[in-house]
């Protein structure tokens, strides 16, 4: 692919995204599918204000400039609506990461939810790396001292994850954990309480307010899955075809809205 | 905040409503419903109306709206607005509990900067009234303090699991201390890990490098990686400088930086006696350091002589590379993925057909092997200490081994020189006449022979056709040679079921350590200094003087030597060898030959042991949690 | 909320906007002549629209490198408050961080602290990783007892095992190929594809202004 027709798909995307947004914004919110990881965020929050304990939030490395910067303004944005739903409690949340760029972003969000108090003393930062273990064993100390009511990590981490879900496991406190890496993706899924795969950190704001603008931009996001669904599989079967010239295009079509059928029966499920 | 939750917490999802069929729903998901749109703009604003309005914790987690702040009355408003941490106006706020005001007097709690309740100081007067109800409750208040500031525990201090825990931790690390401790727990064909054609390739491309030819490195990982990847930096770097190719550094990690220094130095520190040293800004170079990730190799990939033109300490580099172009090689030592794919996203479109070679760890293989099978330029793969041992193999073997190549120095023709006397080293004769196999004595070993700890050596017994020269002044030294026609296979032990680890042929020579007990094979060291095992009958003895450069023109026929790649156990795979290269590859092999490799097979072990371990650790735990959840369902089934 | 914080909301809103415009056309755009059809000067007006996307990214690499200060300014804030409180880890922490400043002032940057403490601390680290993971990875029937939790633990033995050096085990390194080969690779795609299109998307929301932090 050239650089030009590069260009040309780049700005389409970036189009057809914009358009999608507004597109999405008239639809109802309850296109969105259901994400099982977040529906214990509530009862979480209620946990923090009952039991007097601080919540702990995590952006991990993920940070403004990086390549990871739309990752850490989800976070924030997720993180902002839990603590303002934690905020007729006593104990303001804590906030952690590795990536001193995040620091500014924790603050204005931690200033903006939760009105009162010194916000800065509550912002844990720890020396960056890809993979912070320091970073990681600072946070196991976080979980003796502070006994968070839970920990939601959402941002980039690695295996190191493993570290502060296993000392939150054994001190009994929940957590749910999402990472854009592949390595800290699975350690999140054996090991926490609640997981989010792939882009549903994206889409988790959406689900924790009541914000039309945030619940527009899942639902495109949903759009958008199903379009690279139906594409992959659009160019699985014309490959298929080119294999196999016998099944010609009826099969095909058939193959194919079977398959659509399926993944949209797979969809209603999830 | 009201829909969200109640949506939430509802059972039945809104959309699953009894009433529509299938179909309709489906429909109604996908497509907009255009017949409510004029109702749209009126919803939007109740709802944006609605939001304004907090709602408290209860109606939060509970999923319902509060009342309306309008219904409520004067007491339950003052409340609501206290639990929002406004402070009641004035004269409201004696009237919050009007009804107990008069009787019960509610000191003002001073409060510490933060906000939080456990930060709390208690005026005088409530310190007086603690004292009043400790009075009456008999002292018992203090039992609270206890623990962390009297909060309620979650989760005991002391459990069986946490039992269990330790002792399953306390397990693997023993076992992973095993092989460091003793030898007898060696587990494992240390090598017996596939080869990949990623780290031939790899391995082939390095050793193409062509004299003063630069090859851009990128350190990516940090302290954190340093046990799973210094070996491989070692090791590729080392291969490189032993080509006098120029390794240039580049890290947007700044602790690696100053780690490869140090990395260097250590290179350095084990070639200072062959008066060899590797400086900054000649033999390679170490660039500043690049922030910001993304944009950090953005602005390599854009201005690369600009990058180019510092080192990390500052001075200038005096590298003569105009663009990224003019790399054909880069050499990628990541230990997450995502630094491989912002290198093949950010650097790689900005070559022209460079090849990028990545050594990665273990967490990062699956995304890299991805990013390795789908983009062309990415030629060489290799991950974690395995790699690094099999690759050091590979180049030991293509180098030949250090101390064999001194030692092979030797007489062709040089049959057995045996010394009587088990006292002279220095009176050895060396024998110019070349015995006949019969005329050799069976188990002879002169003294000066280096014992192999584990192998009583046999009694010498001098042959009779041996004449001393009392000129000679180096040690004799035993050797076998192969007089079977066919490829005999060398094995690790003494017996046809142990694994074979070369093939030789008619004419290969080797050193030889010692017999076993009942003299069918001799202990042999392979030219890359292994020790390993040859049938007896298959081979005959020959002294051969070391140090006599006289007789180096008949050197023996190592290169016919077929090496296994792997040792392989009989019967399970088919083997593969390859033909071991002449040693003396590279301008500089002592960068290649001088490289410490001192528990590297202690640590290959403790891997293997320790992935036991884990596996059957894993097994165990989750058997066990399976059973009982399985029987808590059980037990659960018939309740319902 | 009154006229000042509004027309804060709005300048930041607008600064926003109007860099992420800039920056977006110009990187997108910018430094490929072929879109002005290679006429004479082109190749100029490429330049030149490449150039501002230059400039801000020169820029954040700037603030990014710089970023550092704040961190270790929170370091201290925090620490400096919690040694006043009696916690003798921060006491440790603030004393190391004086020591390596003094090592480093002192002995121009001789990098041994980092070889004899950090690399041997981290290391030790990333071994109690290990433990860690496996003791986690032996409890994950415990969270997750469905066929997920079973398929999970079947993967990670299978792997596991498929990467010791013994030849009985040899033919599960087949297994284990094929896995990293199909599944593996192709579920990391759709991760790494789920990842770019929620980029995409957020970065739209930040674009278009309506992102948290402008709306106050």
């Amino acid at each position: 692919m050239d650089e030009t027709t590069l260009q040309v798909y780049s700005g389409l995307i970036a189009l057809a995204t914009a358009l999608l947004v507004f597109v999405a914004r008239i639809w109802r919110r309850r296109a969105q599918r259901r994400i099982a990881g977040l529906e214990r965020l509530p009862a979480w929050t209620g946990r923090a204000i009952e039991t007097n304990r601080p919540l702990h939030l995590s952006f991990g490395s993920a940070g403004i400039g990086g390549d990871n910067t739309p990752l850490a303004l989800a976070g924030a944005e997720l993180f902002h609506q839990i603590i303002e739903g934690a905020e007729a409690g006593d104990a303001p949340p804590m906030m952690s990461m590795s990536e001193a760029m995040s620091l500014p972003l924790a603050q204005d969000t931690a200033r903006r939810a939760w009105k009162r108090g010194d916000h800065l003393a509550r912002l844990r930062w720890l020396p960056s790396g890809r993979r912070s273990l320091a970073f990681a064993a600072a946070l196991t100390d976080t979980a003796r001292n502070e006994e968070p009511a839970a920990h939601v990590l959402a941002g980039s981490f690695g295996p190191e994850l493993a570290l502060i879900l296993d000392s939150a496991e054994r001190r009994g406190q929940p957590s749910l954990a999402a990472s854009d890496q592949l390595a800290g993706q699975a350690v999140a899924f054996a090991l926490a309480d609640e997981a989010l795969i792939g882009e549903e950190l994206f889409a988790a704001p959406a689900y924790v307010s009541d914000d039309r603008r945030a619940g527009s931009d899942a639902v495109v996001m949903d759009l958008w899955r199903a379009f690279v669904i139906i594409g992959v599989t659009i160019a699985l079967l014309l490959q298929f075809s080119q294999l196999m010239p016998e099944y010609n295009w009826p099969v095909l079509a058939g193959i194919g809205a079977v398959l659509l059928i399926l993944g949209l029966v797979g969809y209603r499920r999830s | 905040m009201k829909d969200d939750f109640s949506w939430l917490d509802d059972e039945r999802p809104l959309e699953r409503s009894p009433a529509s069929s299938g179909a309709r729903r489906g429909l109604r998901r996908f497509l907009p419903r255009l017949s409510r749109l004029p109702r749209l703009r009126r919803r939007l604003r109740a709802r944006a109306d609605k939001a304004s309005a907090p709602d408290s914790a209860a109606a939060i987690l509970e999923g319902r709206s509060d009342r309306p702040v309008e219904e409520l009355d004067n007491r339950l408003r003052a409340l609501r607005e206290r639990s929002f941490g406004e402070q009641p106006s004035g004269a409201e706020a004696p009237g919050a509990l009007f009804d107990v005001d008069e009787v019960l007097v509610t000191p003002e709690f001073q409060r510490k900067p933060g906000g939080v309740i456990s930060a709390v100081a208690l005026s005088k007067a409530q310190e007086r009234q603690v004292e009043l109800l400790k009075d009456i409750v008999g002292g018992s208040l203090d039992a609270s303090d206890e623990g962390d500031g009297g909060r309620p525990r979650l989760s005991p201090r002391f459990s069986l699991s946490a039992f269990i825990r330790l002792a399953l931790s306390a397990l693997l690390v023993l076992v992973v201390a095993l092989p460091f401790v003793s030898s007898d727990y060696a587990v494992g064909d240390l090598t017996a890990s596939e080869e990949r054609p990623a780290l031939t390739s790899m391995y082939d491309l390095l050793d193409d490098l062509e004299k003063a030819e630069h090859v851009l490195v990128a350190l990516e990982y940090g302290p954190t990686a340093a046990g799973e990847l210094d070996a491989l930096t070692e090791l590729l770097l080392r291969h490189i400088v032993a080509h006098s190719a120029k390794p240039i550094i580049v890290s947007g990690n700044p602790i690696a930086l100053v780690h490869a220094q140090n990395i260097i130095r250590k290179i350095n520190r084990s070639v200072a006696a062959f008066a060899l040293d590797l400086e900054a800004n000649q033999d390679y170079y170490l660039l500043r350091y690049l922030p910001g990730e993304a944009l950090g190799l953005r602005e390599l990939s854009e201005n690369f002589a600009d990058v180019a033109r510092v080192s990390a300490k500052g001075e200038l580099t005096g590298l003569e590379v105009s663009a990224l172009e003019d790399m054909s090689l880069i050499l990628l030592i990541a230990e997450s993925a995502e630094d491989m794919r912002l290198w093949a996203e950010q650097v790689l479109p900005e070559t022209e057909d460079a090849r990028l070679l990545v050594a990665t760890g273990y967490s990062a293989e699956p995304l890299a092997a991805a990013y390795a099978d789908s983009l062309d330029e990415v030629v060489g793969l290799v991950v974690g200490f395995r790699d690094a041992y099999i690759y050091g193999e590979k180049l030991a073997i293509a180098y030949g081994a250090p101390s064999q190549s001194q030692r092979e120095s030797t007489v062709d023709s040089a049959p057995a020189g045996e010394s009587p006397d088990p006292q002279g080293a220095a009176q050895l004769p060396t024998v110019t006449a070349q015995s006949t196999p019969t005329s050799l004595p069976t188990a002879t070993a002169p003294p000066t022979l280096r014992p192999s700890p584990t192998l009583p050596l046999p009694t010498a017994t001098p042959p009779p056709t041996a004449t001393p020269l009392p000129t000679a002044t180096s040690e004799p030294v035993l050797y076998v040679e192969v007089t079977a026609d066919q490829f005999i296979n060398i094995r690790r032990e003494p017996t046809t079921a142990a694994d074979i680890l070369a093939l030789a042929s008619e004419g290969d020579r080797f050193e030889t350590l010692g017999k076993n007990d009942d003299g069918s094979w001799y202990n042999i060291l392979l030219p890359d200094g292994v020790e390993a095992w040859i049938a007896s009958f298959l081979v005959e003895e020959l002294w051969i003087a070391a140090g006599d450069d006289s007789a180096s023109a008949s050197a023996p026929r190592q290169q016919t030597l077929m090496r296994l790649e792997f040792p392989l156990r009989l019967g399970k795979n088919q083997p593969r060898f390859y033909q071991a290269q002449a040693s003396g590859a590279g301008d500089h092999p002592e960068f290649v030959l001088n490289r410490d490799r001192k528990g590297e097979t202690s640590r290959l072990e403790a891997m293997t042991l320790g992935a036991l371990a884990s596996v059957l650790i894993i097994v165990f735990g989750n058997l066990v949690s399976a059973l009982r959840a399985f029987g808590m369902r059980r037990s659960a089934g018939p309740a319902k | 909320m009154n006229f000042g914080q509004r027309l804060g909301i709005a300048l930041s809103a607008f600064v926003a906007f109007a860099v992420g415009a800039i920056a977006v056309t110009s990187l997108l755009l910018g430094d490929n002549p072929a879109i002005f059809n290679n006429q004479p000067g082109s190749e100029r007006a490429a330049e030149l629209l490449a150039l501002p996307g230059d400039v801000l990214l020169r820029l954040v690499v700037i603030v990014i490198s710089l970023s550092v200060v704040i961190g270790i300014a929170n370091l201290l804030y925090v620490h400096v408050g919690r040694v006043a409180r009696g916690k003798v880890y921060s006491g440790a922490l603030l004393a190391s961080f004086g020591v390596a400043i003094f090592w480093h002032l002192t002995r121009q940057g001789d990098p041994s602290l980092l070889e004899a403490v950090q690399l041997p601390i981290e290391s030790s680290l990333a071994a109690l990783l290990f433990v860690s993971l496996v003791a986690g990875a032996s409890r994950v029937m415990q969270k997750r007892a469905d066929v997920w939790g079973l398929l999970f633990v079947a993967v990670v033995v299978l792997v596991l095992l498929a990467s010791v050096p013994l030849a009985e085990l040899a033919p599960l390194r087949a297994w284990r190929d094929w896995l990293m080969r199909v599944p593996v690779s192709a579920g990391a795609r759709a991760f790494l594809l789920g990842i770019a299109m929620a980029t995409v998307v957020t970065g739209q929301r930040v674009l278009l202004g309506q992102d948290r932090s402008y709306r106050g």
